[in-house]
């Protein structure tokens, strides 16, 4: 057996069971899901009648349960279940929820929290005040360890394959942080400016905001940080790995090489790229058209890469891999993409004036001359190759560009977008035709393509429809040109001898670890994928850089992806009831119908508007993952964002229950206005108001920062109230509120406090003559019970109720303040505990205790006891009491079934 | 009766990074009280009040002792009585 006794929950009443049954010496384990022991009691200002101070009594008691030699305490954990052996004894799971933080290193500084980028409701404070993702949970806190709220992955994060902190670099744009930000994306790939106008956004997908008004603008933030960073004149401010004395080769100049290049320098490799062409940058310096991303902003994230030492070599093919390793270089990257195209297989296509895509972009970005004017051109294909050859032809002034798909619009494997604005620029489409052959005149040149109209059959194994021939229906496009963009291909015949080949030549390595059958040769991107997009290829040098570094060091081939699981969407969106919808920044795009130069077809963001973008933000998975509070944590490896949820089991021979109970939720008496008007609070918040870490510098009210002068109390709000299901008296709002009425004419010497009651239940030592000195003291106590409150246009409210002592006339009174004295609830968590043995609960849901006159604590399953309010509303000197009975009903319990476990000497 | 909808604590809360420097801009040139900033950022003060506060707590922001006659606080950008 692991422990004599589990105590679920460390509030006043679990920490007292757990202490009592350790001072007698049995091994005991106390499990708590928040952050810090101490539940309820911590947070309040003082306590009745001693007006002693919560925190002053509380902490001696928090400190000796976590460092009590017989204890066990587990903060931000949770018990799961709890089963029953059949020797009597319990086996529970206990799930030790990931903190991010290291308990033991945390020295508890709360830099990470100050540096933190996300605001969230602090629920230690009652919702009055925000706090951050990453937060101590109270200045008493014990242990006092920071913990990162931190629910997964946010989607726009988890859904970019390079590996981008998405909502982190938007989380520290809404700060400002717009270097930061840089650098955070740069953290993954040195190519932001590119990224930022050429990426399909697969984050923007994901976003959840698009399931309101509409997703962030993510791509367009990332330009805007990039544009901002090159204004700005920066230096890149990367960390940087001394030299370590190796080198690698890097094949190609594309998404995945210069990635792969620029982490690889980073660790302190010493690293050239190999380049074929005679410009540096793969498809997107020689592809991709300018309107979409200029090559200036291509050679400034290729200028990243120089910055870090890496030498790039251009007009250099490899053409024998071994000779490299005869260099001196110790592992080879191949990433030379896919720059061929895939022929039209038809009749004629050898012709003038046929012409590749690929090739077709090349020699427009390299400036070479393609005479496109007064030409009718036809584009074969329908993904974004044919799509950007289709913008340029128009933009070199042919006379009609007519792109030819051999299945329809929706099955169209371009971006959307793209096929839009290529629309919108006047290129023509004509769907289901598949070219049969390209038509030429006497002198060989092309005069037309000949095409046959297709019918959409069954879907095939790309799931869209299959295009077959319809027989007769065969028809010519007048045309000069025709342009090729069915497809594209690696070019790896200088490889084959060495490495492995695939389908059409790619090159074939292991999924995972992207090494090849060489084990110094790893391959990465298109060249082995085939051709995906830039941000697949940018993932993929990040992890060959990985697995690179690994196998140079003698690690594992793994470790590479250690994403957290993405949170779910629908549970983002139900932590609110209602959201405002928020304007979205325009798309910026400027499109001509008839375009005739390279400039950009799209605007940046500006500051506002990036700003604005950015705040619409919902941190889905809270911790936006900036890494800031990485940055600011002075202890080294003390913060770990991917840390994972830890599961044990432990067997013990008796269990406490101090689940302790639940707030009424003061939102179900509509008539009183919580949550409708903000000046209507509840005994819990003022309780906050009136402590000494308070949320607010003083007792204000939350409509306007208003002192307030006139405060208003209404008793037994959601108890001994039918109407909302609860008949019970909560026994401790009368002496909260007395206490409270008491604090307030203190703190605000001037302020009249009002007290609506149905009766005052002060039965306790000392609890009536409390009572007569908070009337002695200017408190007015009215009988009678409210019926409705309203709000007056300044924030004012006014309470109508029954004045039984004078008449039973109704009454209209006017306050700046109304406080909600809220009952109390079972907390039904406690019955989930057992999920094997029904733990009772009496007709009110509280866990019941069947003999509670002479056995309190003893619950319906032998080994199992309760303490404090969990079975039923009680005060602190009663739960005290109560978990005392309880453990010594676990002491009985455990002598008599001689179930103890070995206590240390 | 007022009858403008007040929104949901959580998301008045996310915002308060962009409102920072909305409201640090707002005192650059001295105190003001939650209807004053509230005034100058165009935003409502029950909202106002969460972003201040939220400030006020990380160290951003710090009251100026003592309320004025209409029961406010005037609130200052940190280091502000040491400025003046």
């Amino acid at each position: 057996m692991d422990y004599d006794a589990l105590v679920v929950g460390s509030g006043i009443g679990g920490m007292e069971s757990a202490l009592k049954l350790g001072d007698m010496g049995y091994k005991v384990l106390v499990v708590e899901k928040e952050a810090s022991v101490g539940g309820r009691m911590i947070l309040l200002s003082k306590v009745f009648p001693t007006l002693d101070c919560a925190s002053c009594i509380s902490t001696p008691k928090m400190a000796q349960t976590i460092h009590h030699p017989n204890l066990t305490v587990l903060t931000y954990s949770e018990v799961e279940g709890i089963a029953r052996n059949g020797d009597g004894h319990f086996k529970a799971k206990v799930k030790r929820k990931a903190r991010y933080v290291d308990e033991v290193a945390c020295t508890g500084c709360q830099k990470c929290e100050t540096a933190c980028t996300v605001a969230v409701p602090d629920q230690f404070n009652a919702d009055l005040v925000a706090r951050r993702a990453a937060y101590i949970a109270f200045p008493q806190a014990v242990p006092k360890k920071a913990v990162i709220e931190r629910q997964g992955s946010s989607p726009c994060t988890f859904a970019c394959p390079a590996g981008i902190e998405a909502h982190g670099y938007v989380s520290l744009i809404r700060s400002g942080e717009y270097e930061k930000a840089h650098r955070l994306v740069l953290d993954a790939t040195p190519l932001v400016g590119t990224l930022g106008r050429a990426c399909y956004a697969p984050c923007e997908s994901e976003c959840t905001r698009g399931s309101l008004e509409g997703t962030l603008p993510i791509r367009r933030l990332k330009r805007f940080i990039s544009d901002r960073h090159v204004e700005s004149g920066e230096d890149l401010g990367i960390e940087v790995a001394p030299p370590n004395g190796h080198r690698i080769a890097v094949v190609g100049s594309g998404p995945a090489g210069l990635t792969a290049a620029w982490q690889l320098a980073r660790m302190g490799y010493g690293v050239k790229i190999f380049e074929a062409a005679s410009e540096a940058g793969g498809f997107l310096r020689l592809a991709i058209p300018s309107y979409r991303l200029p090559v200036e902003v291509v050679e400034r994230d290729i200028d990243n890469v120089r910055a870090l030492g890496v030498e790039i070599a251009t007009n250099s093919p490899v053409r024998d891999v071994e000779a490299l390793k005869a260099d001196g270089y110790e592992a080879v990257l191949l990433a030379t993409g896919t720059p061929r195209s895939t022929g039209l297989g038809v009749p004629g296509e050898d012709r003038l004036g046929v012409m590749g895509g690929p090739e077709f972009l090349r020699k427009v970005k390299l400036g070479q001359p393609v005479d496109m004017a007064g030409r009718q051109v036809v584009v074969v294909g329908g993904g974004n190759v044919a799509m950007d050859a289709a913008r340029v032809a128009r933009r070199l002034s042919a006379t009609s560009v007519n792109v030819v798909y051999r299945r329809g619009r929706a099955e169209m494997p371009a971006h959307h977008v793209e096929a839009d604005d290529a629309e919108k620029e006047g290129v023509q489409f004509t769907f289901q035709v598949a070219p049969v052959e390209v038509v030429g005149d006497a002198s060989g040149a092309v005069s037309g393509l000949r095409c046959v109209r297709m019918a959409l059959g069954e879907p095939d194994g790309s799931g869209r429809r299959r295009p077959e021939p319809i027989k007769g229906s065969e028809f010519v496009i007048p045309c000069q040109v025709v342009i090729g963009a069915i497809g594209m291909t690696a070019d790896t015949a200088a490889f084959a001898s060495l490495i492995g080949l695939g389908r059409n030549g790619a090159l074939q390595a292991d999924p995972k670890t992207l090494q090849t059958n060489v084990p110094w040769v790893f391959a990465a991107g298109d060249v082995v994928n085939g051709a995906t997009d830039i941000t697949r290829a940018v993932g993929e040098g990040r992890r060959a850089a990985h697995m690179i570094d690994r196998w140079l060091t003698g690690g594992m081939l793994d470790g590479f992806d250690r994403r957290l699981p993405v949170v779910d969407k629908a549970e983002v969106l139900a932590r609110q009831k209602t959201y405002t919808i928020r304007p979205t920044a325009p798309d910026g795009v400027t499109l001509e119908t008839a375009p005739h130069d390279f400039r950009e077809v799209e605007g940046g963001l500006t500051e506002a508007q990036a700003h604005e973008a950015a705040g619409r933000c919902m941190d889905c998975a809270v911790c936006s993952g900036c890494h800031e509070c990485v940055a600011a944590c002075p202890v080294d490896g003390c913060i770990d964002l991917q840390a994972r949820d830890q599961e044990l089991e432990v067997e013990v021979g008796a269990v406490v229950v101090s689940t302790g109970y639940r707030l009424f939720a003061a939102d179900l008496k509509p008539q009183y206005g919580f949550g409708k008007y903000r000046n209507v609070i509840t005994g819990m918040q003022m309780d906050r108001l009136l402590a000494p870490t308070r949320p607010f510098n003083t007792i204000l009210r939350p409509s306007d920062g208003k002192v307030p002068e006139r405060i208003a109390y209404v008793m037994c709000t959601g108890s001994r109230d039918e109407t909302v299901g609860n008949p019970l008296c909560s026994k401790f709002c009368c002496m909260y509120s007395v206490k409270q009425n008491q604090l307030i004419m203190g703190a605000l010497p001037l302020a009249e406090v009002t007290v609506h009651y149905i009766d005052i239940r002060a039965a306790g030592k000392r609890y009536d003559e409390f009572y007569e000195q908070s009337k002695a003291m200017g408190a007015t106590y009215v009988k009678g019970r409210v019926a409705k409150i309203t709000e007056k246009e300044n924030g004012d409210l006014i309470l109508r109720y029954e004045d039984i002592e004078n008449g039973g006339k109704l009454v209209d009174a006017e306050y700046d303040l109304v406080v909600l004295a809220v009952g109390v609830q079972p907390n039904r968590d406690a019955a989930a505990l057992f999920p094997e043995e029904r733990l009772a609960e009496d007709e009110y849901f509280y866990v019941a205790e069947p003999d509670e006159d002479l056995n309190p604590g003893v619950t319906s399953i032998p080994g199992v006891f309760v303490a404090g309010a969990a079975s039923g509303a009680k005060d602190i000197v009663d739960s005290i009491l109560h978990a005392g009975a309880a453990a010594a009903q676990v002491a009985a319990h455990l002598e008599r079934t001689q179930a103890k476990a070995k206590v240390p000497a | 009766m007022s009858t403008t909808r007040i929104r949901e604590i959580r998301e008045i809360i996310r915002e308060e990074p962009v409102m920072q420097p909305r409201i640090l801009a707002a005192l650059a040139d001295g105190p003001l009280t939650i209807p004053a900033i509230a005034q100058a950022i165009g935003h409502p003060t029950d909202e106002v009040l969460f972003w201040v506060m939220g400030m006020r707590r990380y160290g951003k922001i710090q009251e100026v002792p003592g309320a004025d006659d209409e029961g406010y606080f005037r609130y200052a950008t940190a280091g502000w009585a040491v400025k003046a």
